[in-house]
């Protein structure tokens, strides 16, 4: 659970790489003005800060990243401040859970971003290294529920999926996931849901009242009769530009990520955001270290680093995603910060992040098959 | 005497020399055979190894076990279903291709050289463009409000409403393989001489007479050659369904990409491909066995 007033931002989940490559660029799009806001405030200067000290420490780290979510500066600014340490970022080709596992597995990496369910796995099969926290002293900037909910390593980034709609063209308020299915039959072929498991099935649980990281195979049935009763309601599964059609009122009500509905509404002001009453799921990711690894000093510097709130600010400008760092917020843009859809307040409370499901990741992918067959 | 000899000389300098040149020609073989051996067969027996072994789903360890109960899982109702729905869009794409391209390809053959060199690189010109760019054009081709939509809006006052079903995905999967059914036609139809025709003319065949007993038997290995390439991918295509098909299509394609990349069960995605291999070799094969039935009428 994350407290009250904590974050803010858009983001986006650890998964297939082209859908994640296409939502990364609505992210981006998003915040090119706070990038701006952040070189007008001098934010991407190096900045030594709290726990960062300029002492020796050659090497070379390699991290398994997506490409470009970094801040612009973070890596160069580092290297500068440690003459002679290199930190090596290299895209992987799957960013599935089960694909970042596989490749922390290889040992080609020090460390790598991977989202809650693929730390888990990676830590069931001992392939983390335990963190020195005396030496990454700038996790205190990160709030304290995404330190609980991130524990084996720094947390950088989360995203909600909630609704997006357009009241004008619905005529009335949408408050629940119970309103979805109730107008589903009224606004045939105008509804769009996420085309992925974890997110769309994880959402459906909500509704039903379960946990979204359900593995009861009875929920999980309920959960796919659910999906297959909308379906023919559905216009589409998307796995890009979910709430585009909000726009131009094609779609009126879509299963969406925080981030893609802040977007779309700077485009069209009459689209609104739901926090659904039966509460949401999100994906939470971070940087955890690979055991194998023989630079595990170098890597707990680089995370203190990049924990600093000017450098940390830098990754959500570059990124457009949301953020855990409340110290970051004064040098992060407004169109992130000062987003109601962003900043949820109160009603972040009701978020469940998606954990790692074991054994019971080929049941959830056999129903989503058999949702999607039928 | 010397003559004689000379020659036999001659001829086994000859023999040996022919003999140099057959063995340089199998050498240029090694490249292409090296390419094949490295890039295909080991692979492909790589994955019919794995389609025999079970995965723990949690260290993603493999153990070879030579377990068939990848095979028995295809049995259930959701994959059958999916093969058959995968085999029911192909054989609708590779016949609309051949429906279309085969005038298509008939038209470009009786053309003059120039204009026929013209008219296949209009065919050719699309392929230059990325693959993910053209189908997604006919997302905005086929959208709500879009130019497809408004023209059926206007000619009929109801909109077409295509895009996100079956249909969708028909119809960019044919607009995909098109050139792959037009070419291999076209090169057997080039081939029939001129002579063909006006002799067929002379003993009194009409034009639809010609067709059916000149050219149709002449150009079908072309057309053949065009099933085969068409049908093949088009069975286990999943970019084309994921994009057009809104999601709600599940195609054989898609489930096994799951396997491999989201699940990262390599043995049930390999069981599935190896499946889906066979069944198209036993089409092939079976095709194979009636095309010289069919040409021999």
């Amino acid at each position: 659970m994350v407290g009250p007033g904590e974050c803010s931002g858009n983001g986006e989940a650890g998964l297939p790489s082209r859908r994640q490559l296409l939502r990364r660029g609505a992210a981006l799009a998003l915040a090119v003005p706070s990038a701006a806001l952040l070189e007008a405030c001098g934010g991407s200067s190096p900045s030594t800060g709290a726990g960062s000290s300029p002492a020796s420490l050659a090497g070379t780290a390699v991290m398994e990243n997506y490409p470009d979510w970094m801040g612009a500066h973070v890596v160069q600014d580092f290297q500068k401040l440690h003459p002679g340490s290199v930190i090596k970022q290299v895209s992987n080709s799957s960013s599935s859970i089960s694909g970042t596992v596989q490749q922390l597995k290889t040992g080609d990496f020090d460390f790598g971003l991977a989202d809650v369910s693929a730390t888990e796995q990676a830590v069931d099969i001992g392939l983390v290294q335990p963190l020195d926290w005396s030496k990454i002293p700038n996790i205190k900037y990160v709030a304290q529920s995404f330190r609980t909910a991130y524990p084996h390593g720094i947390p950088t980034d989360y995203g909600k999926i909630g609704i997006g709609y357009r009241p004008d063209l619905v005529g009335e308020k949408i408050t629940s996931w119970h309103d979805v299915w109730r107008l589903a039959p009224k606004f045939s072929g105008k509804i769009v849901f996420i085309d992925l498991d974890r997110d769309c099935m994880g959402s459906t649980l909500k509704y039903l009242g379960y946990s979204g990281n359900s593995t009861v195979p009875s929920q999980l049935t309920a959960c796919k009769n659910a999906l297959i009763q909308i379906k023919p309601h559905l216009q589409a599964f998307l796995g890009v530009n979910y709430g585009q059609g909000l726009q131009d009122g094609s779609t009126v009500i879509a299963m969406d990520y925080d981030y893609d509905v802040a977007l779309n509404q700077q485009k069209q002001p009459k689209i609104e955001w739901v926090f659904p009453s039966e509460g949401m799921v999100a994906y939470l990711e971070g940087w955890i270290a690979v055991k194998s690894s023989k630079v595990v000093p170098l890597i707990e510097s680089f995370m203190n680093f990049a924990l600093e709130p000017k450098q940390y600010a830098d990754f959500v400008n570059t990124t457009g995603t949301a953020y855990v760092e409340p110290a970051a917020t004064p040098f992060i843009g407004k169109s992130i910060s000062g987003s109601t859809i962003l900043r949820p307040g109160k009603a972040i409370a009701n978020v469940e992040f998606e954990h790692y499901l074991g054994p019971a990741t080929a049941l959830w992918t056999q129903i989503w098959d058999e949702v999607k067959a039928a | 005497m010397q003559a004689a000899t000379a020659l036999r000389g001659r001829k086994a300098d000859s023999g040996q020399a022919a003999g140099t040149g057959r063995r340089l020609g199998h050498l240029l073989v090694i490249p292409t055979a090296a390419w094949t051996l490295a890039f295909f067969v080991i692979p492909l027996v790589l994955i019919t190894v794995f389609s025999f072994g079970t995965e723990n789903l949690v260290t993603f360890n493999v153990n070879f076990g030579w377990t068939v109960s990848n095979y028995a899982s295809f049995g259930s109702d959701l994959y059958l279903t999916t093969l058959l729905r995968s085999l029911a869009l192909s054989l609708g794409t590779t016949t609309a291709c051949a429906l279309l391209g085969f005038p298509l390809a008939f038209f470009i053959s009786r053309q003059r050289p120039r204009t026929q060199r013209v008219l296949l690189a209009c065919v050719i010109v699309p392929f230059w463009t990325s693959f993910l760019v053209r189908t997604y054009s006919w997302v905005n081709l086929l959208q709500t409000d879009g130019p497809a939509d408004r023209l059926a809006f206007g000619i009929t006052g109801h909109h077409l409403q295509i895009l996100y079903s079956p249909a969708s995905i028909a119809i960019g999967m044919t607009y995909s393989y098109l050139p792959l059914m037009v070419l291999p036609i076209y090169v057997a139809l080039e081939r029939i001489s001129p002579d063909l025709y006006a002799a067929a003319a002379d003993l009194g065949a009409r034009p639809w007479r010609q067709f059916r007993r000149v050219v149709f038997p002449l150009a079908l290995p072309g057309l053949i050659a065009g099933i085969i390439i068409v049908g093949v991918p088009a069975m286990g295509e999943y970019v084309i369904p994921e994009i057009l098909g809104g999601g709600k299509t599940l195609m054989i394609g898609n489930i096994i990409v799951g396997q491999y990349l989201d699940v990262g069960d390599y043995p049930f995605g390999s069981a599935l491909a190896v499946s889906l291999m066979v069944i198209l070799m036993a089409m092939l094969f079976a095709l194979r066995r009636v095309q010289p039935v069919v040409e021999a009428r």
